[in-house]
């Protein structure tokens, strides 16, 4: 068969140089700014210490021996919540690998068929593992206090994780106490040590940022497309439903809403994405008005090919790129709205560690200023979302070809 | 439309875009027909029309502003203008296909020469990936693509016009389709390749028994791959005859005109002969005989001023809008 020869042509020239993909273009003038590439090395520390957060600060310790047996109290104690993100993560690590060893093994021709199929794997097992997980993890409480444990002499050489409380340990004894050494960066109203906290509620600010933004942009590219490509009165509507949209105030629109639903992050995350989509929707609109008319659209009409194939697969990729960039900004809105609705009391409920409900209780009941209280969690915040801006400005000002001189 | 033979017919199309000025009428009452395996070239100056029509036909049009106000196209026995969208894309690329002016933007910057071609051929016909894969290497073999197993997995910013035009060329007869619209497919390329991609088109019709629409505005090309002519001024049909007669026996002015704008080989010429004035806007078109204004004959003449006249057979197969056309009034 003829196409086995071709295929064999291709291990032979496996070593090709394809040319420069638009990619390793943009790749190229987003790692030249230090700033961007600091960005996006504290972004990527932030999410290994979200993924890793039990194993880093945890009250259980690593190994423990107890009557002379061996015990690995925090594994057992982990959740299927936490498996599920770590299931994730590999998934997602294998996934980015896979896609760098693919542009530079696989002929770009069968790139995004061989990715389809590394996609559908990995997707298909994450699914598998967490649906696995839910089943069969019976969430187990271990309210054993090992520390006491080891003092009474009942165990021995435990090793703890780097920072050796959970987050939802309380201790009255230990409340509102400064940075000591025991406690790096002091305890809260109710004893618990902040420094866990603040690595816990690593978790929940990534997610709600991508979670958010993910919901915000797919509703913002399907709107925006339909209107863009269609025009006319479709456009026209949609473009008033949008003004309406962008016309309220969404902070108070979210307070609002929020008040009416249970306080579970998973509320927040949609609420957040149901109301922040109109930037996509317009950058997505704009970009298709212009594409509609290109040569290459008409052609793909012409051929007899599907709206949904005109849409996403010819007009989108040529449109993404200013989205890619409100996206990252996107998540950092996010991640600073959550932080106000928990600073405000309308987040995610007490025990689970929140950066802004941290910073609500820098001033005690009391009327005393505790500082670190205030400092730590103001400090992730602003990091946090001074990363994502700079990133994403690093992102328009590589993307942007004005700008782009002969790399 | 059941007259065995013919692929297209075109009965009065007029299509008319709605503007901010007023009613632009950039294609009235034009009909014309397209026998099976022959090519048919639209001749006019920019902005006669030619494309309108073309786009017309494969329901192209950006409704609004644009609509096809009325007339109907008969593909075969099926008047298109009936179909849903639906039906529309079972027609487009499948048995009407066309070929865009400009090679250097139609095709997709993001996707492979070989993904687009690929999609074209799944889309239509059952083939797998791999069937339709080697089936798109030959095609770009046969449009004389040199490698074109490493054509396959470039993209199109790495082609030259030419070889775009090639790509767009197999794109377009990957489905077999029983009509080429070929839109000005040479006007971006230079001398050489226009005469190797007429070739090529003329080569893929004999072996592929391909009726073409073939529009533009080198009369040098329609004299030599035409079997009929059809001349376009100003948003309606001039001269309508086959390709021998016209360059034989030019009836309508403007025909002549054109032809004697060309330049001849062997002579001297230091200006080149023009037709004087400039092609009327859509929106506000001459009264009477729309070419009147600029006309030898009938810039003087009460009667082309004030009454068009309408496209009628002069003598066998030889169609002219024209009062001073020999044989007009009968």
């Amino acid at each position: 068969m003829k196409t086995n020869e071709y295929k064999k042509m291709e291990l032979k020239t496996e070593k090709k140089n394809w040319g420069t993909s638009y990619g390793q273009l943009v790749w190229q003038q987003f790692s030249k700014n230090r700033t961007n590439l600091v960005c996006m090395w504290f972004i990527i520390i932030l999410f290994t210490i979200a993924v890793l957060a039990p194993f880093i600060a945890n009250d259980k310790p690593l190994i423990i021996h107890i009557d002379g047996k061996v015990h690995f109290p925090l594994f057992d104690t982990l959740t299927a919540n936490d498996y599920a993100v770590f299931i994730a993560a590999i998934t997602g690590i294998t996934l980015i690998s896979l896609i760098r060893r693919n542009s530079r093994k696989v002929d770009p021709f069968l790139r995004s068929g061989v990715l389809w199929k590394q996609v559908l794997i990995c997707t298909g097992t994450l699914l598998v593992g967490i649906i696995l997980l839910l089943v069969f993890m019976p969430r187990k409480l271990d309210a054993t206090d090992y520390r006491a444990m080891i003092a009474s002499g009942k165990a021995s050489d435990a090793i703890f994780p780097l920072v050796p409380y959970g987050y939802g340990r309380t201790d009255i004894k230990v409340s509102q106490k400064p940075p000591s050494n025991e406690h790096w960066l002091g305890t809260d109203d109710v004893g618990s040590d902040v420094l866990c906290r603040l690595i816990h509620g690593t978790r929940i600010s990534l997610s709600v940022g991508f979670v958010a933004v993910g919901i915000a942009s797919v509703i913002g590219i399907v709107f925006g497309a339909i209107m863009g490509y269609f025009g006319g009165k479709i456009d026209f509507l949609g473009m008033r439903l949008l003004e309406i949209m962008m016309s309220v105030p969404t902070f108070f629109l979210i307070i609002t809403i929020v008040a009416f639903f249970p306080r579970s992050l998973l509320n927040i995350m949609i609420i957040i994405g149901i109301t922040s989509w109109t930037d996509d929707a317009r950058f997505i609109r704009a970009e298709f008005f212009k594409l509609r008319n290109q040569d290459f659209v008409q052609a793909a009409i012409s051929l007899g090919l599907p709206l949904r194939s005109i849409l996403f697969r010819h007009m989108l990729p040529n449109g993404i790129a200013p989205v890619l960039v409100s996206i990252t900004f996107g998540v950092a809105g996010a991640i600073f709205i959550e932080s106000a609705l928990s600073f405000l009391g309308f987040g995610v409920a007490p025990p689970t560690p929140s950066w802004g409900q941290m910073l609500s209780t820098g001033v005690s009941t009391t009327g005393e200023f505790l500082w670190w209280l205030t400092l730590f969690p103001g400090l992730a915040i602003f990091f946090t979302v001074t990363a994502y801006n700079l990133l994403g400005e690093g992102l328009r000002d590589a993307i942007d070809p004005k700008l782009r001189k002969a790399v | 439309m059941t007259e065995n033979g013919k692929i297209l017919s075109i009965q009065n199309l007029s299509t008319f875009f709605d503007t901010e000025l007023g009613v632009a009428k950039a294609v009235q009452d034009v009909s014309f027909e397209i026998e099976k395996g022959k090519t048919l070239a639209l001749v006019g100056e920019s902005g006669c029309g030619k494309s309108v029509t073309a786009l017309s036909i494969m329901r192209l049009i950006p409704t609004p502003p644009g609509r096809i106000e009325s007339g109907k196209i008969f593909y075969r026995e099926h008047n298109i203008l009936e179909f849903s969208e639906k039906q529309m894309r079972g027609i487009r690329g499948n048995k009407i296909a066309m070929i865009f002016q400009e090679p250097m933007t139609s095709l997709n910057p993001v996707y492979t020469i070989g993904d687009q071609i690929v999609e074209a051929i799944t889309l239509h016909q059952k083939k797998t990936y791999e069937q339709a894969w080697s089936m798109a290497q030959e095609m770009l073999d046969k449009v004389r693509i040199p490698d074109p197993a490493r054509r396959m997995s470039e993209y199109p910013h790495l082609l030259s016009g030419g070889m775009r035009q090639r790509v767009m060329i197999a794109m377009a007869i990957s489905c077999k389709p029983s009509l080429l619209i070929a839109d000005e497919p040479t006007t971006a390329l230079d001398v050489t390749i226009q005469a190797q991609i007429l070739d090529l088109l003329d080569e893929l019709q004999q072996s592929e028994n391909m009726s073409i629409l073939l529009i533009t505005h080198d009369l040098g090309v329609v004299a030599q791959r035409a079997d009929d002519v059809a001349v376009m001024y100003a948003s309606k049909i001039a001269e309508k005859c086959s390709c021998k007669e016209l360059f034989k026996n030019p009836l309508h002015p403007y025909t002549q005109g054109l032809l004697h704008s060309l330049p001849q080989l062997g002579t001297r010429q230091k200006r080149l002969n023009t037709i004087a004035g400039n092609v009327p806007e859509p929106l506000n078109f001459p009264s009477g005989c729309k070419f009147h204004t600029r006309c030898p004959i009938g810039c003087n003449d009460k009667r082309c001023q004030t009454a068009e006249p309408e496209l009628k057979e002069v003598s066998k197969d030889h169609f002219a809008a024209c009062w001073y056309a020999p044989g007009y009034e009968k």
